[in-house]
């Protein structure tokens, strides 16, 4: 049986605040490990592209720090006063 | 017209009539299950669709794809004949959708209700997800039901929504949803949040073919999806409800029940969307899940979103058409139909009876002014009568001789389009362009039109007889 690895740094935003998901259900075949900071999900037996940081595209590539620019949708209204 | 049951019927109709391909070989969740369903959609629109049940490192996940991807499919969906030409299939969709209400009928118990998951809950282990396309941010739920009541009039069942929205699979329970603002659950989060509350929803994935088109039709908001699938499919629509009052569609594989979190955003995206770019990252609401629950050996659907055509554009075809075609009749009846097949109605074609000049550029500006119009529809292009707008040869031949630029071509600046359209400028503003297609008619004298070509006596008969005769043939 292979080794589960242990949780890599996020390829998409490079967080280390990464978990493994799941493994699969026939011991060995593959992990899921997901990010906690940009919520990006990947397969240990994907493509190099979705699963090395250094292959990662870069026009897909994400900086947490710009996280708080992306638009709001839908907008979150005024709460209503309570009546009593 | 006809009532499957549930998902593993309409499944084994299409096996029994050579529409659904199962893949015997293993494969793996990437990138197998997107290419294959992504080549599928190249071969040809009369496809079939397709079953994954060995893939690698799994003991018995089952993935369906492409099941409305075809129009065989389409039309076995509807219950009518595969054969059936998208033109029958469009008169067909709009008689029923006229039909307008039909009925519920509520029942104790459903078959997903065979396995419950309360506590730990991991969707990453309950569910067989995977990615779709390179640089989508994660793993989407894209194929499933979203039901939610109005906060403000809970009891009001005919404002309960069945809606298809992407979901994002961001955590063991955690889930990104994508409201565009016009649909009507983007109301139900607004009161729920104005309220200070959650929003208690339920996700049903995996149904009999009928439920999904009609959360992909963009009905009114008092216009309940149940009611119009049950003239959709001829018998009253069968469902269940949750301990939170969600009605449940009784046939699903899997129900996810949970709630939108009142006031939060997070990053949700990107995706690969309808127009066939990728959507950019947004800050979208965010949905804890509390239960799941599912049949014994769940079947997962998914649909294939990339490059048009794919499934996507088969499930938001007669969807968009019929609606728009309706309310157009309304204020003109000359209007013989509509078809909005491509890219959700960026492009529009009409064909029209045409009472006198100048008519058809109204009707074209009716399109742009159709709920669905005025957020989508940027070409229309308007035809007679004799030409069929589901035939992409008679609509070119009609542009190539009953269109002259100088005086059939209007352009109206500055509209609203839909924030996903690439085009936009701004994103969510774009030009709009009426092609008039027909055949000027007077006091419009322009041109030089002498009698049109009709066909040899006979020709409708020989038509019908070759068909049979080539159906033997091929027997």
């Amino acid at each position: 049986m292979a080794e589960t690895p242990s949780s890599p740094v996020c390829p998409r935003c490079r967080s280390a605040t990464t978990s493994t998901r799941s493994t699969s259900p026939v011991a060995g075949v593959w992990t899921v490990f997901g990010c906690d900071t940009c919520f990006y999900t990947w397969r240990s037996t994907e493509p190099a592209e979705n699963t090395d940081p250094d292959k990662y595209p870069e026009v897909f590539r994400l900086n947490p720090a710009d996280f708080a620019k992306l638009p709001e949708v839908p907008t979150i209204p005024p709460l209503r006063q309570k009546t009593r | 017209m006809r009532c499957y049951k549930d998902f593993r019927e309409f499944l084994s109709v299409l096996e029994q009539q050579g529409q659904l391909l199962r893949i015997k070989d293993e494969v793996k969740f990437e990138p197998d299950l997107a290419a294959a369903a992504c080549a599928l959609a190249q071969i040809s629109d009369g496809v079939p669709a397709i079953l994954f049940d060995r893939i690698a490192g799994c003991a018995d996940a089952q993935v369906a794809m492409n099941v409305h991807g075809s129009w065989p499919n389409h039309a076995l969906a509807l219950g009518m004949d595969k054969e059936a030409s998208l033109r029958d299939q469009f008169f067909e969709f709009v008689r029923r959708f006229k039909l307008f209400p039909g009925e519920l009928e509520r029942v104790a118990a459903a078959p997903w209700q065979e396995v419950t998951v309360d506590n730990g809950i991991n969707l990453f282990e309950l569910l067989p997800l995977f990615r779709l396309n390179r640089g989508d941010g994660g793993y989407y739920i894209d194929k499933a039901c979203i039901i939610s009541r109005d906060p403000d009039d809970w009891d009001n069942d005919d404002v309960e929504n069945v809606g298809v929205y992407r979901l994002m699979v961001k955590g063991p329970n955690r889930l990104g949803i994508q409201p565009v603002p016009q649909h009507d659950i983007a109301i139900h989060i607004g009161h729920a949040e104005a309220r200070g509350e959650d929003l208690h929803i339920a996700i049903s994935i995996s149904n009999e073919p009928i439920i999904l088109l009609m959360g992909a039709t963009p009905l009114l908001y008092t216009q309940l999806e149940y009611k119009m699938a049950a003239v959709m499919q001829g018998a009253p629509y069968k469902v269940v409800k949750t301990a939170k009052g969600l009605d449940v569609p009784w046939g699903s594989e899997y129900v996810l029940e949970g709630r939108v979190l009142a006031r939060q955003r997070e990053l949700e995206g990107p995706f690969g969307e309808f127009p066939g770019y990728y959507s950019g990252g947004h800050r979208y609401p965010v949905i804890e899940i509390d239960r799941v629950s599912h049949r014994k050996n769940p079947i997962f659907e998914s649909v294939y979103v990339g490059r048009p055509w794919t499934e996507l554009d088969f499930l938001q075809a007669m969807t968009t058409s019929a609606p728009i075609f309706i309310q157009l009749n309304k204020m003109f009846p000359e209007v013989v139909a509509v078809n909005a097949l491509y890219t959700h109605g960026l492009v529009v074609i009409v064909s029209t009876r045409v009472r006198y000049g100048g008519f058809a550029k109204s009707v074209g500006m009716g399109v742009l002014t159709t709920p669905h119009g005025l957020g989508y529809a940027k070409f229309v292009i308007v035809v007679d009568e004799d030409v069929d707008p589901f035939n992409l040869n008679q609509v070119m031949w009609a542009m190539s001789v009953r269109a002259n630029p100088a005086g059939d071509v209007v352009i109206i600046p500055n509209l609203a389009e839909n924030l996903l359209d690439p085009a936009g400028e701004p994103n969510g503003m774009a030009h709009k362009m009426i092609i008039d297609a027909t055949t000027p008619r007077a006091p419009d004298r322009r041109g030089d039109y002498g009698e049109v070509l009709d066909t040899p006596e006979q020709t409708d008969a020989w038509r019908a007889k070759l068909l049979s005769l080539i159906k033997a043939m091929k027997r």
